[in-house]
């Protein structure tokens, strides 16, 4: 059975006229780590949203269709329950922090608290998620004191210390400086390297390009495509639906270089690889 | 502020939950702000105002009660009993604001006015068992020293001293509050309303 | 951070005593005074509260608590002595206003009952951490979710300031005018504190989002990631504690 399964989902937000989300219908497999891009206002945190149970339970508004993680139908279960499957981390680095802890350990400890893990299980999780991230360092601070991207790594320690089978990032470097954005970044390519299963919504479309198995495209909470980067940034009309493919791509397409099945580089690598062979050939 | 939406809903959400912080922050901004500004008037339940005005009775008193155990902890811990004061502007907001006291200026200075009457009476009683009637404001005591003199009860006398140092602070302040209310984004406000149900899309 | 709470960190024998001890010790010196309605006995439980201060090292902390409340209490003594009323022994006059021994006694009493419940207030609140406070309180009963609630005000609000100040320094660096008459201090201050109120209601939304995403709505049992707080004497000084107000009960009574 796929880790998730979402069929037909539409929503509309309280006191909205347009569904945000409309029909959508896939799967995702344990281990894969999914770019979700797509214009402003496409759906991208909605379905966030949804995966992690905030739509509806947190949002109400209407709801139909389904989504199941593991087996799990996301609408017929309680949050608190949905969060020991699913974690979330947001844009804001500030506002996840709970504000009610003074030390970053403490700060990871909140969600374990709450779901009754006993103390010693829970100082071992607490160890492994502050090696992961590499925030060890940063044990006796204040959450609240430390850079964005410090802070972001703290918030995804703190959801990944209650064990989840999936992790949903929604932007989370988008409020971070070019520094804490590769800290985050390589902490979230750690994490896939390992196993975890990982969606995550993002605007630098070099780095989706480059990390993602496959990339989820939504407009007008429909799905565009859904594909693995090279497929998806080399279709034509991406920029009717508001999307500018990686740079590597542009360029390659402004110029016609294109590997043997028709298709455009994606990635600084994949380019530079194209661009020898197109100069060779010449 | 739908009619339709229940007003005694005990358990609140986890973004009212999270709301009660930010009004006893308001609360203490505003109280700062007069204080820097050497302004006549307190403005220290703004935010309690507000909570009860987005998030219905409950809300407002909770936030009012939690707003004078904090003021016991960071000021004066003897203070804090007049949470109970709080508690009513809480409730008070919540219940006029749930019943259209609202929209208009001259609404919400009445608003203003009967909480400021309702937070009086609480006070009154604390006032008399802490000092013996008085509240400690120039000119509220120095009515309750003229009445007094001319032999007006004493329990009138407290409360004209009260109200005459409240009125006009809960006037301001409930401008302020429905000032904040009117510019938020409506799907934030429906968020603190505890009796939404979520319905089945096919 | 700033701190804005009054606890102050400090190793004491009052320190080590435990919350709920604390509350029985508020409530028994708020309760032998008033049974008991003499003023020596008052006094001496404000006695016994100095001197608990004094030993914890928190003394200078209490000044400015009772200095908030001088003007309070001055007033009280002026309008109680010298505008109540019926009073007839005149104690002493400063030009036309007489004040009444009456009024006098009447003052004293009223301050020294509120003199001892501020003190024994507090000495707890001075010398008990408030989220050890919560952290009591929420293993007695208190929902975890009020517990939160206390915890995060105390982090909030510093932080709201502080965002306030940048804004401002960076405002007075561009020429803002804070000196002036009243209208334009106001007008000076809004552009302040607007958008960092907007901005802390806006990130309610988020906050509770991530709460939400940390299990804050769960209601299994919880565990704490602290040790309970033990207090080795605990049983023998809540017990003092009781005697003392069974033996003012019953003075009273005979
Ligand atoms: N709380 C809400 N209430 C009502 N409508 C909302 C709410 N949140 C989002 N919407 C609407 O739903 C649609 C999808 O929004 P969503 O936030 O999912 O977009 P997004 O793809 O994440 O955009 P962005 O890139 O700006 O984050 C938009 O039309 C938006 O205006
Ligand atoms: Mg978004």
């Amino acid at each position: 059975m796929s880790k998730v399964v979402v069929n037909n989902l539409k929503y509309r937000y309280p006191l909205t006229e347009n569904l945000a989300i409309n029909g959508l219908t896939f799967e995702i497999e344990q281990g894969e780590l999914i770019g979700i891009i797509g214009r402003n206002g496409a759906g991208k945190s909605t379905l966030c949203a949804a995966l992690t149970g905030l739509v509806p339970h947190f949002f109400k508004g209407a709801y139909g269709g389904s989504v199941h993680i593991d087996g799990i139908n996301v609408k017929e279960s309680k949050l608190s329950y949905i969060s020991r499957e699913v974690g979330i981390v947001f844009q804001n680095p500030f506002t996840q922090m709970t504000g009610a802890k003074e030390t970053v350990k403490e700060e990871l400890a909140f969600g374990l608290e709450n779901l009754g893990v006993p103390k010693l299980e829970m100082l071992r999780r607490i160890e492994d998620a502050l090696n992961l991230l590499e925030i060890d360092h940063l044990r006796d601070k204040n959450p609240l004191e430390l850079s964005g991207g410090q802070m972001q790594r703290v918030a995804i320690a703190s959801i990944l210390v209650m064990h989840p089978g999936l992790l949903v990032l929604d932007e989370p470097t988008s409020q971070l400086d070019p520094q804490g954005t590769a800290e985050v970044f390589r902490a979230i390519k750690k994490l896939s390297n390992q196993g975890m299963t990982i969606i995550m919504v993002e605007h630098k479309i070099e780095e989706i390009a480059e990390y993602a198995d496959r990339v989820m495209f939504l407009d007008n909470g429909k799905i565009v495509a859904f594909d693995t980067p090279t497929n998806v940034f080399s279709m034509n009309h991406l920029e009717e639906h508001g999307l500018r493919p990686p740079v590597f791509t542009r360029v390659c397409k402004g110029l016609g270089i294109r590997d043997l099945s028709g298709l455009y580089p994606v990635t600084l690598s994949e380019a530079v690889n194209e661009v020898q062979k197109f100069n060779e050939s010449d | 502020m739908k009619k339709n939406r229940s007003l005694w809903m005990v358990k609140l959400n986890t973004a009212s939950i999270a709301l009660i912080p930010a009004a006893v922050a308001i609360n203490y901004i505003g109280k700062l702000f007069a204080e820097t500004l050497k302004l006549p008037l307190w403005l220290d339940s703004i935010g309690t105002i507000f909570a009860g005005i987005l998030g219905g009775p409950i809300l407002g008193a909770l936030s009012g009660l939690i707003n004078n155990v904090i003021y016991g902890l960071t000021v004066s811990p003897a203070s804090a009993v007049y949470g109970i004061a709080s508690i009513a502007i809480g409730v008070a907001s919540g219940l006029l604001a749930y019943y259209g006291m609202v929209g208009k200026l001259w609404k919400v200075i009445i608003f203003g006015v009967i909480v400021a009457f309702v937070s009086s009476i609480v006070s009154v009683p604390l006032n008399y068992i802490y000092y013996g009637g008085q509240t400690g404001n120039v000119w509220g005591d120095a009515a309750f020293a003229f009445l007094n003199a001319h032999h007006v009860n004493i329990i009138l006398s407290s409360f004209i001293d009260n109200i005459s140092v409240d009125a006009p602070d809960k006037i301001v302040s409930s401008i302020v509050a429905f000032a904040v209310f009117s510019v938020l984004p409506k799907r934030l406000i429906t968020l603190f309303d505890n009796s939404q149900e979520t319905t089945t899309l096919d | 951070m700033q701190n804005i709470s009054l606890y102050v960190n400090k190793k004491s024998f009052v320190h080590d005593v435990d919350f709920l001890t604390k509350l029985i010790y508020i409530f028994v010196f708020i309760a032998i005074p008033i049974i008991s309605g003499s003023v020596i006995i008052g006094l001496l439980a404000i006695l016994i509260s100095l001197i608990l201060h004094t030993c914890a090292g928190v003394l200078k902390k209490l000044i400015p608590i009772v200095a908030l409340s001088l003007f309070v209490l001055l007033s009280v003594i002026i309008v109680q002595a010298a505008f109540i009323p019926g009073y007839h022994i005149v104690f002493f006059s400063l030009g036309p206003v007489h004040f009444y021994q009456e009024g006098l006694i009447h003052a004293s009493l009223i301050i020294v009952r509120f003199l001892d419940i501020l003190l024994v207030s507090s000495l707890t609140v001075l010398t008990t951490r408030p989220s050890d406070i919560v952290e009591t309180l929420q293993r007695k009963g208190l929902s975890h979710r009020m517990g939160y609630v206390i915890n995060s005000i105390f982090q909030i609000i510093p932080q709201m300031v502080s965002s306030m100040k940048t804004i401002s320094d960076a405002q007075r660096s561009r020429g803002m005018e804070t000196e002036g008459n009243l209208f334009v201090r106001v007008k000076a201050f809004l552009p302040l504190i607007g958008p960092v109120v907007i901005s802390s209601l806006v990130g309610t939304r988020e906050r509770a989002m991530a709460l939400e995403a940390r299990a804050f709505s769960a209601d299994a049992k919880r565990t704490y990631f602290h040790e309970e707080m033990k207090y080795r004497y605990k049983t023998p000084v809540r017990i003092i504690l009781l005697l003392l107000l069974v033996v003012s009960i019953i003075w009273r009574v005979l």
